[in-house]
């Protein structure tokens, strides 16, 4: 009986000690599409009649071996400062591995697994927090600097949230990934001070958050459609007013097909202390919805920070 | 022989008294904090090489103190870039932290405190021709020092002193 109640105790506490921790955003170093550009790093495709020049990251990894020294460099710093990054280049590995994996996995009765367009979009190497790198060798006579910089980017609000530039000195007898690792050490201090700050920002205002509206045309009705007296798009902006920290949010743009919500501040925790996300936030919305004015929702998510509510179906 | 020995005996215990008076008054200049600090290199990993710039009356005193201020610069105040060299923002991003944990301090920043595990003079302290002036009554001193940075802010982080980059995670 003793042992029975320790146990339950000792889960008890580990339950409530693991609800105690915010979302855990992913960070992961990636060069910036100028540095791809400029290395000849990219891949040309023809999209309708347009040219398109995207960044080739796995021949980048592949090949230019002080690229990889400066990622090297930056995880060992971060996860010394107890912030382990995810890897661009295992990361790339691993889409590559699930993508064959997938394509071989069938049941005992031959069936495949299921995969819509979208699923087959969203396989690309994502993280919350993108730290964009970008570098340039400036060489005068013999002696040769490196002018750095790194970019902390929200990948869901677009917004900068820390960064560090700068030209390191100049030397003669240094070679480029010598001077690049100096360039992060001397850089990463910095950068992590404001990166300290943005998380300080977000225990205090809330985890900020970009919500969209859309509906499948199969949905009878609109955003402008009324329910309860109350036109749909105002009633689902009612609801962000009342579940944001603060009542923190911006309406961007509302049509009778869309909305957008910008600078939305969601709680990190629910009401139950449980950690939540834009999508765990947004299922709250999806309920009222659902509960209230008997209209079904799907619900997509794009990482901590985006979600979306198509409301018609699932 | 027994006049050379009481010779002896007066010169080391005068020498001893210097000094303890030397680091006393260290001590008492110090926890004033004035002092300048300006970078010089970006060390090894996870150090900081520092200039720290200390006022008082006597030149060994000055000495005394440029060791503190070093670490007590890296923590509170942080230093502006000089040059090409890149300087750094205050460890401590709370300008209140002085005060609010101001009796860890205290024992921090005590002689033969924690704070001497992250600092070591470059160059065995040597002083360069031109970082010592004469300002008024006062010795505007230069010295060089390189800071533990890495170590120091685990330490403070271990202690609760400032946040983790992982903290609340």
């Amino acid at each position: 009986m003793k042992k029975i109640f320790l146990t339950t105790l000792t889960l008890l506490s580990l339950t409530i000690g693991s609800w105690g921790q915010a979302k855990k955003p992913t960070i992961m170093v990636v060069p910036s599409d100028a540095w791809c550009n400029i290395n000849g790093y990219t891949q040309t495709f023809d999209n309708q009649g347009k040219t398109v020049v995207v960044p080739d990251y796995k021949r980048a990894l592949q090949e230019n071996t002080d690229l990889l020294a400066v990622i090297s460099k930056i995880n060992e710093m971060m996860t010394e400062r107890g912030f382990p990054l995810k890897n661009l280049e295992s990361a790339l590995k691993t889409l590559e591995s699930n993508a064959a994996e997938d394509a071989m996995t069938t049941s005992k009765s031959g069936a495949e697994q299921s995969q819509s367009p979208v699923d087959k979009l969203k396989q690309v190497a994502k993280a919350d927090i993108i730290m964009q790198l970008t570098w340039t060798e400036v060489k005068r006579g013999p002696e040769l600097a490196v002018d750095f910089n790194l970019q902390g980017l929200d990948a869901y609000t677009d917004k900068q949230i820390a960064a560090a530039s700068g030209k390191g000195p100049s030397r003669m007898s240094s070679t480029a990934p010598d001077l690049l690792r100096e360039a992060v050490l001397a850089q990463i201090d910095g950068f992590n001070i404001q990166l300290q700050s943005h998380f300080d920002d977000m225990f205090t205002n809330g985890r900020e958050i970009i919500l969209r509206i859309t509906k499948f045309d199969s949905f009878d009705g609109d955003l402008e459609s009324e329910y309860a007296g109350e036109e749909l798009g105002a009633l689902i902006e009612t609801w962000v007013n009342d579940n944001t920290v603060n009542h923190r949010f911006n309406t961007t743009d509302a049509t009778e097909n869309m909305m957008l919500f910008e600078q939305v501040r969601i709680p990190l925790f629910d009401a139950n202390n449980k950690p939540i996300d834009a999508r765990g936030w947004a299922k709250g919305l999806q309920k009222y919805l659902k509960n209230t004015h008997q209209i079904e929702a799907k619900l997509k998510m794009k990482g901590l920070g985006q979600a979306q509510i198509v409301i018609g179906e699932k | 022989m027994k006049n050379v020995l009481g010779i002896l005996s007066f010169c080391f215990l005068f020498s001893v008294i210097g000094y303890g008076q030397a680091k006393k008054k260290a001590d008492n200049e110090t926890f004033e904090w004035r002092y300048e600090i300006e970078v010089v290199n970006t060390g090894t990993q996870g150090t900081k090489q520092v200039k720290i710039w200390t006022y008082s009356k006597k030149a060994d005193v000055a000495m005394e103190q440029a060791k503190k201020n070093a670490v007590h610069g890296i923590i509170f105040k942080g230093m502006p870039d000089n040059g090409a060299v890149r300087g750094d923002k205050a460890m401590a991003q709370d300008p209140n932290l002085e005060v609010t944990q101001a009796e860890f301090f205290q024992e921090f920043f005590k002689d033969g405190g924690k704070y001497s595990k992250y600092v070591t003079l470059v160059n065995n302290g040597a002083i360069a021709a031109g970082d010592i002036m004469k300002i008024g009554k006062e010795f505007k001193v230069g010295v060089v020092v390189s800071v533990n940075t890495a170590g120091l802010r685990k330490d403070l982080e271990a202690a609760g002193i400032i946040k983790s980059l992982s903290n609340g995670f």
